[in-house]
């Protein structure tokens, strides 16, 4: 398994009563699956997305990646893993106003160990990969809102990340620019086998996935698997 | 580091009016407070002044129109053990109290000027200085603020002189004086001069003890038609400049107020810069920036800023310095302004030291982001 989540629980005070978004959740995901997670808003998909992330911390339960058990990472090497291994795809962009699509894209790549030429060589393919190699030198407020997100996608599997993880990245588009968005996130898990976690609380959305979970009170219940089973996904890489 | 420096370039370039004000008050800061040193650097110039010169001057007088020593007292201080060379000089001052454009003559026998001073001509002669009655050379700061050159007349009350050179010295103050003749300054129509001096410069031989040979030439003249009193010159100066010692003591703090200053608001600027940026430094972290990867950008901002500011204020107050001629005078003595080496490096070190300083907090709060609740944040 390339994900495992063992008995993560996670909650917050709110004045006084105690909400518990992820109550005891257990699950694995395989490498090369693209997994959709629904629910209603509010319920704990954000939190368990960012648990994966590597960007919080549950109050207890372990999830390991690849081998590293990342719940018990300092707080450096934990930032050190996120540049290794994970990318992160955000509802709105999230693209940096003063750095053009090509440097969006290149900047975590500064984090590793690549020379010029290879952190070209690699942003090239990555905005291939959206189909924005014309918009490079654009910066972000000169782009559509489609384009942003196609720009937000491709600095996520820029440095080839073991997981990406997507938080509703249709949220913020029309249902034409979405279609896009999700016929690109189903190409790059088909094409280059990219372990895909997907937020969405859209139905249509989530249907593109090999996977479909859904997150209610604070457990995870386990959608019918479309026809194409995950595993098969995973022996193509 | 470097591979981060167009982010962070284009950063500071994000809010173009607040990087240039700020950088402009940095400059402004750094630009005050070189004229500052620069004017401790003058006084401390000229009042450690070796020791081996003494001024013999009348005893209880100050403003230089009121010493009147005999001018054959040189032939008694030659004879002292320890005494090199004595030069009877004369005074004549436009202003005798603190000001800054004052003209101030020093009436020397021609002959033995260039044995006591390391004048450079830059145009002129000396010849043209020694053979003419009526002639004087003139500090090349005197020359530059008065545009003086070699031919012109130049009037001062009763005194006209000839500019025969101009010239400059390694010593900046004396740039600020004209050097005529002894006899032509005590013939000045009005004053009745002949025979009498300012002062007289003795130089020591190097053995020689300062204050020792100090104490013997008043003792020599204490019974005396006239009474002297006689310092080493860097006393001397301190003294005449009194009044502006403490008036510099006070700029001091003038100075320390505006790097004070600086240091604020490039904190502030820092601040605003961190505050805009909550979320973008979290979406950096999301992305693998460690903390203290997050707390060196912010840092880099705060020097580059602190120090571009800075240095330019520096480099504005050196070009001002070195061409301006700025002197400050009383009772005959020049402070002049000048820049140095050591004023530029202290400059830019301040600059940097400030841009650390102002950096350090907000670099750690940013640093210290926390990742979600800061994406959460609308
Ligand atoms: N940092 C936090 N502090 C307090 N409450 C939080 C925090 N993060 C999430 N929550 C709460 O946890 C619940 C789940 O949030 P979230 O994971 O964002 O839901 P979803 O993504 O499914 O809409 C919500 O009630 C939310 O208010
Ligand atoms: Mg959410």
């Amino acid at each position: 398994m390339l994900i495992e989540i063992r008995n993560l629980t996670k909650q917050f005070r709110k004045g006084e009563e105690t909400i518990k978004p992820l109550d005891d959740v257990t699950l694995d995901i395989d490498r090369g699956e693209f997994v959709s997670l629904m629910g209603p808003s509010g319920t704990g998909k954000s939190t368990l997305l960012n648990q994966i992330a590597g960007i919080d911390r549950p109050d207890s339960g372990t999830i390991t990646v690849a081998g590293t058990e990342i719940t018990s990472l300092s707080r450096s090497r934990l930032a050190r893993w996120r540049a290794e291994n994970v990318g992160y795809i955000f509802q709105t962009h999230n693209l940096i106003p003063v750095l053009t699509a090509y440097e969006n894209v290149e900047l975590p790549l500064l984090l590793l160990p690549f020379d010029r030429a290879e952190r070209r060589r690699r942003v090239q393919i990555a905005l291939e990969a959206v189909d924005l190699v014309d918009r490079a030198s654009h910066y972000p407020r000169q782009l559509s809102g489609g384009q942003e997100q196609r720009v937000g996608i491709a600095r996520a599997i820029v440095a080839d990340p073991t997981v990406v993880v997507a938080d509703e990245p249709t949220g913020d588009l029309d249902t034409a620019t979405s279609n896009q968005i999700l016929d690109l996130l189903q190409r790059l898990n088909r094409d280059l086998g990219t372990t895909l976690l997907m937020v969405t609380h859209d139905e249509q959305a989530a249907e593109i996935a090999g996977r479909k979970l859904r997150l209610n009170d604070g457990r995870i219940l386990e959608a019918e698997h479309s026809l194409e089973p995950a595993g098969s996904q995973a022996d193509r890489k | 580091m470097l591979k981060f420096l167009p982010y962070i370039l284009k950063t500071l370039w994000r809010h173009r009016a607040r990087t240039l004000l700020t950088f402009s008050g940095a400059a402004v800061s750094l630009f005050v407070f070189c004229f500052v040193v620069s004017l401790q650097e003058g006084l401390d110039r000229l009042t450690s002044q070796s020791d081996s010169t003494l001024v013999v001057f009348q005893a209880n007088k100050f403003c230089p129109a009121t010493s009147h020593l005999q001018q054959d007292y040189d032939q008694v201080i030659r004879k002292l053990p320890g005494v090199s060379e004595v030069v009877p000089i004369q005074v004549f001052t436009n202003n005798c109290r603190a000001s800054l454009d004052v003209v101030v003559f020093y009436g020397v026998p021609p002959q033995k000027l260039r044995a006591v001073r390391d004048f450079e001509l830059t145009s002129g002669s000396w010849a043209e200085f020694e053979n003419n009655q009526d002639a004087g050379i003139v500090g090349q700061a005197v020359a530059r603020r008065r545009n003086l050159k070699p031919g012109h007349r130049f009037s001062i009350g009763e005194v006209t002189v000839t500019v025969a050179g101009i010239f400059t010295s390694e010593n900046k103050a004396e740039e600020n004086y004209i050097y005529t003749h002894l006899e032509f300054l005590q013939r000045t129509p009005g004053l009745n001069l002949v025979g009498t001096v300012t002062q007289h410069e003795v130089v020591l031989e190097s053995t020689a003890d300062p204050s020792r040979v100090a104490e013997q030439i008043d003792e020599r003249f204490r019974g005396g038609p006239i009474q002297t009193d006689t310092r080493t010159k860097g006393t001397f100066q301190a003294a005449s400049l009194a009044d502006l010692v403490e008036l510099i003591g006070l700029t001091h703090y003038l100075g320390y107020a505006c790097l004070g200053l600086m240091a604020v608001l490039i904190l502030t600027t820092n601040f605003m810069s961190v505050q805009d940026r909550i979320r973008e430094h979290a979406v950096l972290q999301t992305m693998g920036f460690s903390g203290s990867l997050v707390f060196l950008l912010i840092m880099t901002e705060s020097v580059l800023l602190s120090f571009a500011g800075g240095a330019t204020g520096i480099l504005a107050a050196v070009a001002v310095l070195a061409n301006a001629g700025i002197a400050v005078s009383a009772e005959a003595v020049s402070l002049a302004l000048t820049p140095s080496f050591p004023l530029a490096a202290i400059g830019v070190g301040l600059s940097i030291a400030i841009g650390v300083l102002a950096g350090m907090l907000p670099a750690l709060a940013a640093a210290r982001t926390e990742i979600v609740p800061a994406l959460r944040a609308a």
